[in-house]
C-alpha cells in the first residue's frame, strides 16, 4: 500500500514537475527566426548602378511582432548577383550616398570614401561597408537586414 | 553519518517535532467511502499548489494589455514547451478549486465538524471559499478573449445592481466608468498578488487550527433517539 502511494505520488511528481521544468526552460531551445525581406522584382535594378531602397522589417519579439524602417544599398553587378549594403558607415554611423559622378559612395560626416564594392578609398572607417544576406526567391531579390553588422566574406 | 546530520539538524530547529504534530497526529478511524471525505481538504490544498505553481509559470509570458493579452496567451500555448498543458492544469485546476471546496464545506456540514470548539476553522474556511471565488472571477476575465471579456461585464452589472452605491461599486471593481485597460490590469494585480497574499494567510490560520484542534471524529449512529 505505502509502495503504491509512494509510487503513484512519484508518477504525479514526474508528470507535473515535468512539464513545468519544461515550460520553464523552453526558451533554452528558443531558435532565431529568419527575418527575409521582399525588396521587389530582381528586374527593377540596373546593373552596377546602387539603389537606396526603404522597406519595413518585421521581427517577431514572443507574442509582438515589431516593425521597424529600415534601407539598404542594394547593387548588382549583372543582375543575378545582389550585394545590399547596410546604409551605415562603418565609422559612427552616418548614412551615406551614392555620387554618381565619381562612382563612389560618400560619407558627409568625415568625408569617408568607399568604392562600389564597399572598399574604404579614403577617411576613417575601419572596414567595408556591411552587408546584408541576400537571396533571390522566384525573381524577387530578399534580404536579411540584421543590425549587428556582420560582414559577409 | 546520516543521522548525525539529522540529529544536528534536528536538535537545532526542532523540525522532528514539528513533523510529528504535523503528521503523525491522531486522525479519526474512518472506513470505505467515509474515509475518502476526509481527503477533501488535502485535495483542495494540493490543486491549489499545482495553480501556484502554473500560475506563476504563465505569468512569466502573460501581459495584462488589451494589446497584448490576447496574443500572450496564445503564444503560450502555441510556442512555449508544454504551454498547453500547464495552461490547461491552470484552466481545469481552477474549476476543480470551486468543486472541491465546495465538496470539503459540504463534508464538514453534514457532519457537523464546524461546531464548537472549530467554529474558528470554519470562518477562516469561508473566507478561502471567497478568495477561491475571487479566484475565479478575476482569472475568467485574464485570457481576454470574447467569453471574458462579457462574463466579466456580467459580473460588473450585477455589482451595479448593489442598492444606493451600486455605480460606485462597479466602477472600483473594473476601475474606470468602462471596462477596458485599467480593468484587465487591476484584475491581474488582483489575481496574482492581492488574493494569493490574502489566501496564504488565511489558508496558514486554516490548517494552522485543523492540527491545533485536531480532525473530528466521524457523527456516530445513536441507538436511541436525541
Ligand atoms: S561616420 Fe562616416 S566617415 Fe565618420
Amino acid at each position: 500500500m505505502a509502495w503504491a502511494i509512494a509510487g503513484i505520488s512519484a508518477a504525479i511528481g514526474a508528470v507535473l514537475g515535468g512539464s513545468g521544468l519544461g515550460y520553464f526552460i523552453s526558451p533554452a531551445f528558443a531558435k532565431r527566426e529568419e527575418e527575409w525581406v521582399d525588396l521587389g522584382s530582381v528586374k527593377e535594378f540596373k546593373a552596377n548602378v546602387p539603389l537606396k531602397i526603404d522597406f519595413t522589417s518585421r521581427k517577431r519579439d514572443a507574442w509582438a511582432t515589431v516593425e521597424k524602417r529600415a534601407s539598404a544599398w542594394v547593387l548588382t553587378p549583372n543582375g543575378r548577383d545582389f550585394i545590399a549594403f547596410d546604409p551605415k558607415c562603418t565609422h559612427l554611423g552616418c548614412p551615406y550616398r551614392w555620387d554618381d559622378s565619381q562612382k563612389k559612395f560618400l560619407c558627409p560626416c568625415h568625408t569617408a570614401v568607399f568604392d562600389v564594392d564597399g572598399r574604404v578609398v579614403s577617411g576613417p572607417p575601419p572596414r567595408p561597408l556591411d552587408r546584408f544576406s541576400t537571396k533571390v526567391v522566384g525573381g524577387r531579390l530578399m534580404v536579411r537586414p540584421s543590425s549587428g553588422g556582420e560582414a559577409a566574406a | 553519518m546520516i543521522s548525525a546530520a539529522l540529529a544536528w539538524t534536528f536538535e537545532r530547529t526542532g523540525v522532528d517535532k514539528i513533523w510529528e504534530a504535523l503528521f503523525a497526529r491522531h486522525i479519526p478511524e474512518a472506513k470505505g467511502p467515509v474515509a475518502w471525505l476526509y481527503a477533501l481538504g488535502s485535495a483542495t490544498l494540493f490543486v491549489f499548489t499545482v495553480q501556484a505553481v502554473t500560475g506563476t509559470l504563465l505569468a512569466m509570458n502573460y501581459v495584462p494589455s488589451p494589446d497584448h493579452a490576447y496574443d500572450s496567451v496564445r503564444f503560450i500555448g502555441s510556442e512555449v514547451y508544454f504551454g498547453r498543458f500547464i495552461r490547461g492544469l491552470h484552466h481545469w485546476g481552477a474549476s476543480f478549486m470551486v468543486v472541491l471546496v465546495a465538496l470539503h464545506m459540504m463534508r464538514v456540514y453534514f457532519m457537523a465538524s464546524y461546531k464548537y470548539p472549530r467554529e474558528a476553522t470554519w470562518l477562516a474556511g469561508v473566507g478561502l471559499f471567497l478568495l477561491v471565488i475571487g479566484f475565479s472571477f478575476t482569472g475568467y476575465l485574464l485570457p481576454w478573449d470574447q467569453k471574458a471579456y462579457w462574463a466579466t461585464m456580467v459580473g460588473a452589472n450585477i455589482a451595479g445592481q448593489t442598492p444606493f452605491v451600486g455605480s460606485y461599486v462597479s466602477k472600483i471593481l473594473i476601475g474606470g466608468a468602462e471596462m477596458g485597460a485599467a480593468t484587465l490590469s487591476r484584475f491581474y494585480a488582483l489575481h496574482v498578488l492581492v488574493l494569493p497574499a490574502l489566501t496564504g494567510g488565511a489558508l496558514v490560520l486554516h490548517l494552522f487550527l485543523v492540527v491545533w484542534h485536531g480532525i473530528s471524529e466521524p457523527p456516530k449512529r445513536v441507538e436511541k433517539g436525541s
